[in-house]
């Protein structure tokens, strides 16, 4: 009795749960698509959807209104396209026209889609389709077909009134994934590399031109090489190609070949595969040094580079080369200059090093010892004895090297080209730096002063050198007085003035003094003249002139220091440390402005005015 | 010697180049004007070039109705009139193919001159929209462009064609600026929805007539 009872129940629930599920599945009638196959019909069709009652037949209306009428009108064919639709022939086609349709049944409307004709084009599928073998490749595993195909009856495309684009897709018979071609509108299609042992199927579906659905495939087509006794059954299965094999062994090939370079010992092989980067790198300047090093030992590289190749700097007791640091004057009153200038750290510090040119940026200076007369042979590290340039150091400690006649006999500010080692015997040192800030608002040229070397055992009994006691805060070299007699005597020596034209905007202001020292070659006693005057210490670019020594032709008078000096003079020998040798060659007077950018002239210029 | 050769060179070269035949330009008959096309080169480009018109154009409405019109029901107010529908342009195959040629002609090109002005204030106004993206504001100017080289193509087919005098240019004017300017966004872009709308089927409606055109007058209906 129980097992009845409970398949009663069971019974009883199952049906309340079928006549409930059909109730959820109630769906009302919607049109489901329209569609023109070809711009000149069109059918819409629906679904009729649940009934509500079973009994009673619903009567479904489709009702259609064009954009420009009032009154919606009843479907006129509901056989053509089959059951639940509706068939418009080309009479009641417009095709730009907007329609409205919907779905009613007696009172109650159902469902509504407005559209244009031209949007639902979804043409038939292409027809009479067939294949034609193009070639077969050598060993006859691979052949080539072309396919083509008519398109679909309905459209008339011979009359351009539409335009279809095709898809072809192709298969091997056993696989599940179509491949396809790309969308092209001529009626034939080349297909290239088939597997002739293999069978393939083809279908083809096409669209309007500039619309994005497709229509429906048309019937596929079956292509099969043994059909015309093409198909090679009995060849051999092509090896493909161990692809995978060759990229192994490749890569373990490379990695054994590079790894071996690597660990070679021969740099040639090894620079010839990897060759090394070159690093930015400044001739005789180390690096590390820039990174690492003090501020001074980089300004004494950076000075010395390329340009000193004479240690200038000594030991010397006498001072024969001063640098003024003449930045700002909060600088200058720093540190007492004297200090800075008789300190041999200091001055060490600022040793120009002649550099051998071995990139190492500290090279060791040049042979000190340098036979006094002798100016020929030049044991600098590189004998540029032409080299005439004097590059400043950017650090804009500038070799002051004159001598400022005209301050009302005050301490000249110039800058004797002092080694501080002094043990040059020749005197010669110079200093060159050629600064030209000039403006053009010169002042009345400065009779050339005639600096003097200061030899270290014979400063006093030279009329060449100058003791330079003192450095004032302004930057006036305050020499020993008793020198002054020979310096006014020397000041009447040649250092014409050369004002050159000079681009303000070049120069840093109030800082440079310029002079340029120059010495008599052949006097084998070679005269530093240096020009500058300096009034304050500092110049202005309009301010500046610079003096220029001119070594007259007769340079046979040279002790007399009234010989006049050229403007520029071409340094004949770098000795180190004592300075250098400077050609007694006139030189032509540069037209052009210098172009100096805070203080220094380039290597460039310098290459231009000197010979 | 040398100086001779290069001479001659010269003087050969410069002949060369200032012939006409060098550019390979089809010699023109006299008296005409636009002698260098063939009538079905004409055409080709003609329908090339309405074809990418259309192309563009339905492209720039659908993403204007991806990104704008989505959940503001414009596609509810489908029934809308363009500007031009007061022309009246073959609405199917029979209309189409029992018009006159240069009725046509002249319909196509008063369709494409009255899209002059919508479309260079399509452009302009486009780029008010907020945040309009990149590939609408280029499409709108694209169009336009396209749509002036067409005309001027058109206006040489004609001229061409054309057996007896011109008559009074067909035209429609347009006055669906305001709308484009309304403060109302939702107005504003229902406004731009519109002319696009109109903008991609009219450019259809020229890219079929003229390729009906190009396969009776060329190929003798044989596309």
């Amino acid at each position: 009795m129980d097992l009845r009872h409970l398949l009663f129940i069971l019974a009883l629930i199952c049906a309340n749960d079928s006549l409930s599920a059909s109730d959820d599945l109630l769906q009302r009638p919607q049109i489901s698509k329209c569609r023109s196959p070809e711009m000149e019909t069109f059918s819409c069709f629906w679904t009729a959807g649940n009934a509500y009652n079973l009994t009673v037949p619903r009567i479904l209306q489709l009702l259609y209104k064009k954009s420009n009428e009032e009154d919606w009108k009843e479907c006129p064919d509901y056989i053509t396209s089959g059951q639940n639709s509706c068939y418009f022939n080309a009479s009641y086609t417009s095709v730009w026209t907007p329609y409205c349709v919907q779905l009613a049944s007696k009172n109650e409307i159902h469902d509504k889609k407005c559209f244009s004709v031209d949007e639902i084009v979804l043409p038939d599928p292409p027809v009479h389709l067939n294949w034609t073998l193009l070639n077969t490749s050598q060993t006859g595993i691979h052949g080539d077909i072309q396919v083509r195909w008519d398109p679909p009856p309905t459209a008339d495309v011979r009359k351009g009134w539409i335009t279809l684009e095709y898809e072809l897709q192709y298969k091997e018979v056993n696989e599940t994934k179509w491949k396809e071609l790309k969308p092209r509108l001529s009626t034939v299609a080349p297909l290239y590399s088939l597997k002739t042992a293999r069978d393939y199927e083809i279908r083809i579906r096409s669209r309007q031109r500039t619309s994005e659905k497709f229509g429906e495939f048309s019937e596929i087509l079956y292509v099969s090489f043994s059909q015309l006794g093409i198909g090679c059954d009995h060849c051999t299965e092509e090896v493909e190609f161990p692809w995978f094999l060759v990229v192994v062994f490749g890569v373990c090939g490379l990695a054994v070949t590079v790894i071996s370079i690597m660990l070679s010992k021969q740099p040639r092989l090894k620079m010839l595969i990897f060759p090394p980067v070159p690093v930015p790198k400044i001739k005789g300047i180390d690096p590390d040094l820039l990174k690492k090093g003090k501020l001074d030992e980089v300004n004494s590289i950076l000075a010395c580079h390329d340009i000193y190749k004479t240690q200038l700097y000594s030991d010397d007791l006498w001072v024969e080369f001063i640098e003024l640091d003449i930045e700002d004057p909060d600088e200058k009153n720093r540190a007492s200059d004297t200090d800075r200038l008789l300190s041999e750290d200091d001055l060490k510090s600022h040793n120009c090093l002649g550099a051998k040119d071995d990139d190492s940026g500290r090279a060791s200076c040049c042979e000190p010892d340098i036979p006094e007369t002798d100016f020929s042979a030049s044991d600098t590290c590189d004998a540029t004895s032409d080299s005439d340039q004097f590059k400043k150091a950017a650090e804009k400690e500038e070799d002051l090297l004159c001598l400022d006649r005209q301050d009302n006999d005050e301490s000249l500010p110039s800058l004797a080209n002092t080694d501080p080692q002094g043990r040059h015997r020749n005197t010669q040192s110079e200093n060159s730096l050629l600064w030209a800030p000039f403006g053009d608002s010169l002042e009345s040229p400065r009779p050339s002063v005639h600096t003097q070397m200061s030899n270290q055992n014979s400063l006093t009994s030279t009329d060449f050198y100058a003791q330079v006691s003192d450095i004032t805060p302004a930057g006036r070299v305050v020499l020993s007085p008793g020198q002054k007699s020979k310096l006014g005597r020397a000041q009447r020596e040649g250092c014409t003035e050369q004002n050159f034209a000079v681009d303000n905007t070049y120069f840093c202001e109030a800082d440079v003094k310029k002079c340029i020292a120059v010495t008599s070659h052949e006097e084998n006693e070679p005269r530093v003249q240096e020009q500058g005057y300096n009034e304050d210490g500092y110049f202005t670019t309009e301010s500046l002139t610079t003096t220029v020594a001119n070594f007259g032709a007769s340079t046979a008078a040279a002790p007399s220091s009234e010989t006049p000096v050229a403007d520029y003079t071409s340094i004949h020998i770098v000795q180190s440390p004592q300075g250098l040798v400077l050609n007694a060659t006139a030189l032509p007077l540069p037209d052009k402005e210098f172009n100096v950018s805070c203080g220094y002239v380039s290597t460039d210029q310098l290459n231009k005015i000197m010979p | 010697m040398e100086t001779g050769l290069l001479l001659v060179t010269l003087l050969v070269s410069h002949m060369l180049l200032t012939k006409e035949g060098v550019t390979s330009m089809p010699i023109c008959p006299n008296g005409s004007v636009n002698c260098q096309l063939t009538l079905e080169e004409l055409f080709d480009r003609a329908v090339k070039l309405a074809t990418y018109i259309h192309f563009l154009s339905s492209e720039i409405f659908n993403e204007f109705e991806e990104r704008y019109a989505q959940g503001r029901g414009f596609i509810a107010k489908a029934v809308n009139s363009c500007h031009t529908a007061s022309l009246t342009t073959p609405e199917d195959k029979e209309q189409a193919q029992q018009i006159h040629h240069e009725d046509l002609l002249n319909l196509i090109l008063g369709v494409l001159r009255s899209w002059n002005d919508p479309l260079v204030h399509l452009a302009s106004e486009v780029q008010r929209i907020k945040e309009a993206p990149e590939t609408i504001l280029w499409k709108a100017v694209e169009i336009e462009e396209q749509n002036k080289r067409l005309l001027e193509g058109m206006e040489k087919i004609v001229g061409r064609v054309q057996s007896g005098e011109v008559e009074n240019e067909i035209y429609t004017p347009w006055d669906g600026l305001p709308s484009l300017q309304l403060a109302d966004e939702d107005s504003r872009l229902f406004a731009f929805y519109n002319l696009l709308h109109c903008l991609r089927r009219d450019s259809h409606k020229i890219d079929n007539y003229l390729k009906v055109l190009k396969c009776r007058l060329i190929h003798d209906n044989n596309c």
